[in-house]
């Protein structure tokens, strides 16, 4: 009888819509910055929501799949949230650069060259490229965090490959504590 | 899970991880040749998952690379465990790491972020790249094991399916 497909698409929608709203957000997204932070975290959470969801055990290609799932929840809504947001988060981003500069904070170099270079890409082209390579990114990411996350909160192993049918010992009747 | 099937994903997983790498290179290396609209789409193609501060970046030929000092030092760390896998552990065995392991390996990343951001501290990029890089060792063995078993998963239902559907057609 074939092993119960875990159900992946409700822990990968709540967790893959507020993941990439995080990162859409102007500040809370930088966490992104340090190794995919909400993407990674994200799918880790899922894989404890699909921990929770399942009656059995999560193997590593459960968290795998709701990973991936979820990295492309993301990426879509970060997408979505970003468009209405760029504005704002390009100016209070150099707001907050230029105010670090005013009490003796160092620029970094090049910046200037980098907001350049992002109000640039904001073609619809670019926009349609980016949600394509963001999705990308975030799947594989979201793969290694759903794979942590089953890590973390599910089983570590793998399950044991089934016994050879002569080994399957035969059907026998009740036993005493059955009969209770 | 069959070692071949481990090895298979273990070898695709190498392929990306060092083309992956070498994009990063590959960035300021196109940058430095004035070929300037495909260096910015290079650039573009890590801006989701670095902030690409030059300041924290290491240059090549005048130019950041593509990602900062941290983020190269996870991406050198997990192609170093790539390299590592197939010694340390062969291809047969399929559990996860303990826990503990990817705990003690994050720690110093996640403390030297965390000092950073509150500002106790600024640490220099060579820093950032170690810690970067300790934790990036402890990845592939999570990827390739999660990708390995998500494939034979995937193979086991679809013999399945066609195992019923031959019934059915009996």
């Amino acid at each position: 009888m074939p092993a119960q497909k875990p159900e992946y698409l409700r822990p990968a929608l709540i967790a893959g819509a507020v993941a990439g709203l995080l990162s859409g957000l102007p500040f809370i997204g930088a966490a992104n910055c340090l190794c995919c932070l909400w993407i990674v975290g994200g799918a880790a959470i899922a894989a404890k929501l699909l921990a929770a969801d399942t009656a059995g055990t999560l193997t590593a290609g459960d968290g795998a799949m709701v990973g991936a799932l979820t990295g492309i929840v993301a990426a879509v809504a970060d997408s979505l949230i970003s468009i209405p947001l760029r504005p704002f988060s390009m100016d209070l981003a150099r707001r907050f650069l230029d105010k670090a500069a005013e009490l003796g904070g160092e620029l970094p170099a090049g910046l200037d060259e980098i907001m350049a270079g992002s109000s640039g890409l904001s073609s619809p082209g670019w926009f349609l490229i980016g949600v394509f390579l963001t999705a990308a990114v975030f799947t594989v990411m979201g793969a290694l965090g759903g794979i942590i996350g089953v890590s973390l909160f599910g089983r570590r192993t793998l399950p044991p490959s089934p016994p050879p049918a002569s080994a399957v010992p035969p059907a026998v009747g009740p036993g005493p504590s059955d009969a209770a | 899970m069959p070692a071949r099937t481990v090895r298979a994903v273990w070898l695709l997983t190498v392929f990306g991880a060092f083309l992956w790498l070498g994009a990063v290179f590959l960035a300021p290396w196109l940058a430095g040749r004035g070929a300037s609209g495909p260096a910015r789409f290079v650039y573009a193609v890590f801006a989701p998952v670095c902030h690409q501060i030059p300041g924290r970046c290491f240059a090549l030929e005048g130019h950041p690379l593509a990602v900062c000092g941290r983020c190269l030092g996870v991406y050198a760390g997990f192609a170093a465990g790539l390299l590592v896998y197939p010694l340390a552990r062969g291809f047969s065995r399929t559990a996860l790491p303990p826990v503990s392991l990817f705990l003690l390996l994050v720690l110093p990343l996640a403390a030297d972020g965390a000092a950073g951001v509150i500002g106790l501290w600024r640490s220099p990029i060579g820093l950032r790249f170690a810690t970067g890089f300790v934790w990036g060792t402890v990845l592939p063995f999570y990827f390739v094991t999660g990708l390995a078993d998500l494939v034979r998963a995937r193979r086991d239902r679809a013999a399945d399916r066609a195992l019923e559907k031959a019934a059915a057609t009996k």
